[in-house]
């Protein structure tokens, strides 16, 4: 134990971390990525408008959203299509969307936007370019997108229980950055403050794209009914997030970015250790804390999901919540150290949903000892990249038995320990995961399994006479990518997922959850083990509503159902 | 049309596995044909005739061996620029301290320069590399300034020598940024590699290696 002579608290043991079941737990918290963006948008004063939207009675035609910032401008570029319902489909194999959408660098011309009418409609099977930042598409919710229009059509509200039911209108099923299919390289762009912070680009076109959505349902409603239609009520509205289905494609981004990865895990649990080790907390910033758990309760109540496992952990929130809230009634929890002191209850008393939910819970009350974190979650991967080749085989064995222990500690020839398969599959270069023994995909494996590799890795380098890490590679080039990996996970201590990527128990949605809590993701829906349906931006201001409205505090609902 | 230099770089990867290198040469590949892209060389024709050339050779092949002191050659009488530049690159620091080094026969020349220039950035020091007429110092900036093209595009060198000038570089430069051309043929070939990467799309695979099944109708 420590003293209290020095009550500085390390963050935590990336062991404890980076197991999948606690990254498949994460929750939104102020250094989500959407939160950064909206905390910008207003703090800069961002101005927006609508300078075209030509979309006629059946929904189909084409809108410009524009964001005005400080130093430059970006425009939102929509196609809106009437989708035959059997050409909806949610998988990356779909030719044919409701909507498709890019951001574009700057205001669009009218030549720009015939060019991207020929291209981005297509996704995969079009070509943007550098003017371009991203690629995306979106598909109705059915169920409300039809309940919606025709309650607005017939000049009634829809039910909020209704709404909240599903809690959006369409949902993305791929946003596209970083050079896809000839946009801008991510690279161009990172040197504008306003890109600084991870997957800005993305997250301004879905904030984007949700105003377009909630215009495009009462463009419907007021076209199919003029004289009786009504627009959504502000307060309704704003419980409208836009949804997204997410497969496997985003879990591989997580191993090929390991340095981004470390920047983000670092940054949320330096903002933790930072809390944890206040001496004591001012009466209202308790106040604040309770008020977020009752926030975040209520999120607990209105989070559905029919996936089995998502149903067990969402009973076990539940109760965390309402042990949580019990317990804040029985301490003090102004002195002595009291977040910590709540940490340590919580490590025993709350499920590994729980305890995440009260990593984000606690950075609530602090925005000046958390937000500038922010600034630290970008991370260039290539300045890590490079093998030192001059480093001796002993160290490179001593940093594989700290780093890889639980996987050196496996029984690699048991096949529940590889059982899967990660692959591409040459239908859109889907990834995919595969039966190792059942199918015939282990030629296409991908290097995406890091425990088994450096378990490989380290027989070899036990064996190997070789003194340095140059000579070793020399003679084994099959080891070359985990060597790196071991070597940029010592100096970067959250960079590697340390747990079992091909085990017959893997959740590929615990991956998903991961990514997407740093987004700002809630409402975590897995419809199977590899794809999961999620809420974004639901009750955050919109476009317009910016400077009235706080841009930070939304992501927990009301508890009024007004602003806090 | 022009290509992100993303694009360059991961469809390089792809191919140069498709090949037969390793993950982590073919990782390193990638950021060689980018490198040499953003540099305003041909790094993707490069690549494409260097992979049609070493297709199915063994790496056993293909590796550096020290013949003698200072000097590499193949076992199977060429050396492979992926292979070499990732072993020199892995000696960054010899080549700072002074141990130049030769090689003997090297396909593609032009692609070790991406490897020399890590090298040189990684231990601080400034390189300079020559085969027949040319001499590229690499000193930190994409600023090549060959005197003869044709020399640093030439498909075979019969010997290289990579020098250390002393001159200390200045810290990491940003990223390289800008677009790659890649005329329709590179593309193809390199796209044909890289198909050997992907499994063949079946029905089951379709419904069970995304784990859908579900209605997206809803």
């Amino acid at each position: 134990m420590e003293q209290t002579q020095s009550k500085t608290i390390a963050p935590r043991d990336p062991d404890v971390v980076m197991q999948l079941s606690r990254l498949g737990s994460f929750h939104q918290s102020r250094l989500s990525f959407m939160r950064i963006l909206l905390r910008r948008l207003e703090a800069e004063a961002w101005t927006f408008d609508r300078p075209v939207f030509d979309i006629d009675a059946r929904g189909v035609g084409r809108a410009v959203y524009s964001a005005h910032g400080p130093e430059r401008s970006y425009s939102l570029v929509a196609f809106a299509n009437d989708l035959p319902p059997e050409k909806r489909s949610d998988r990356v194999i779909a030719t044919e969307w409701d909507a498709t959408f890019t951001l574009f660098d700057g205001i669009p011309t009218t030549a720009d936007l015939d060019r991207l009418q020929n291209n981005v409609p297509k996704q995969e099977a079009g070509r943007v370019s550098e003017r371009e930042l991203s690629l995306s598409r979106a598909n109705r919710s059915v169920r409300l997108w039809d309940y919606v229009v025709e309650k607005l059509a017939a000049g009634e509200q829809p039910d909020q229980t209704t709404v909240e039911k599903v809690g959006y209108l369409m949902r993305t099923t791929a946003v596209y950055g970083s050079g896809k299919f000839g946009a801008a390289d991510r690279e161009d762009t990172a040197d504008r403050p306003e890109f600084q912070a991870p997957f800005q680009i993305e997250m301004l076109s879905v904030f984007l794209t949700r105003a377009f959505v909630m215009d495009l349902v009462e463009h419907m409603a007021q076209s199919r009914a003029p004289d009786t239609a009504v627009p959504l009520d502000p307060n309704l509205r704003r419980r409208f997030g836009m949804g997204n289905s997410t497969g496997l494609g985003m879990a591989p981004f997580l191993l090929t970015h390991p340095a981004l990865l470390n920047s983000w895990i670092a940054a949320r649990e330096e903002a933790l250790a930072r809390i944890r080790g206040l001496p004591d907390a001012h009466p209202s910033e308790v106040d604040i804390f309770r008020s977020f758990a009752l926030r975040a309760r209520l999120h607990a109540q209105d989070w559905y999901s029919e996936h089995p496992v998502q149903i067990a952990k969402l009973d076990a929130l539940r109760a965390d919540t309402a042990a949580l809230l019990a317990h804040l009634d029985s301490v003090d929890l102004t002195a002595d150290y009291p977040w910590n002191r709540l940490w340590l209850w919580a490590e025993s008393a709350l499920s590994v949903e729980g305890q995440e939910l009260l990593a984000s819970l606690l950075l609530e009350p602090y925005p000046h000892l958390v937000d500038g974190l922010s600034s630290c979650m970008g991370a260039d991967e290539t300045t890590t990249w490079r093998i030192d080749g001059a480093m001796s085989t002993d160290r490179l064995r001593t940093l594989t038995e700290s780093i890889y222990r639980w996987a050196l500690d496996t029984d690699w020839t048991s096949p529940e320990a590889q059982a899967r398969v990660w692959y591409t599959s040459e239908e859109k270069l889907e990834p995919r995961l595969g039966d190792r023994f059942d199918e015939p995909v282990e030629p296409y494996e991908q290097p995406l399994c890091p425990g088994r590799d450096a378990a490989r890795m380290y027989v070899d380098l036990c064996a190997a006479s070789n003194t340095t890490v140059a000579g070793f590679l020399m003679h084994h080039p099959e080891h070359r990518h985990i060597v790196r990996r071991v070597q940029i996970t010592a100096r970067l201590p959250y960079a590697e997922i340390r747990d079992n990527t091909i085990a017959d128990t893997v959740m590929p949605i615990d991956m998903l959850r991961l990514k997407l809590s740093f987004f700002g993701a809630c409402h975590f829906d897995p419809r199977s083990d590899r794809w999961v349906r999620i809420n974004m931006y639901q009750h955050a201001p919109f476009p317009h509503e910016l400077g009235s409205r706080s841009g930070d505090d939304w992501a927990y609902p009301f508890l009024t159902g007004g602003a806090a | 049309m022009s290509w992100s230099l993303n694009e360059i770089e991961s469809l390089a990867r792809k191919a140069a596995r498709g090949a037969g290198l390793s993950w982590g040469l073919a990782e390193e590949a990638g950021k060689a044909t980018r490198w040499l892209t953003a540099a305003g060389l041909p790094g993707p024709e490069a690549l494409a005739d260097l992979l049609t050339r070493n297709d199915g050779a063994d790496y056993d092949m293909l590796c550096p061996v020290e013949a003698r002191e200072a000097h590499w050659s193949a076992k199977g009488g060429t050396l492979c620029p992926l292979v070499a530049g990732a072993a020199l690159c892995d000696r960054a620091e010899a080549l700072a301290a002074g141990d130049n080094m030769t090689l003997g026969q090297t396909a593609s020349p032009m692609l070790l320069l991406p490897y020399l220039a890590a090298a040189a950035q990684l231990a601080g020091r400034g390189l300079r590399v020559s085969w027949g007429e040319l001499t590229v110092t690499l000193a930190g900036d994409m600023h090549l300034q060959p005197a003869n093209a044709n020399a640093l595009h030439a498909p075979l060198a019969d010997s290289v020598r990579i020098e250390c000038t002393g001159t200390r570089l200045p810290d990491a430069p940003s990223p390289a940024k800008g677009r790659g051309q890649m005329p329709p043929d590179v593309q193809q070939r390199l796209n044909a590699f890289a198909q050997r990467t992907y499994a063949p799309a079946t029905e089951a695979s379709r419904l069970a290696g995304a784990g859908a099944g579900l209605t997206d109708n809803d």
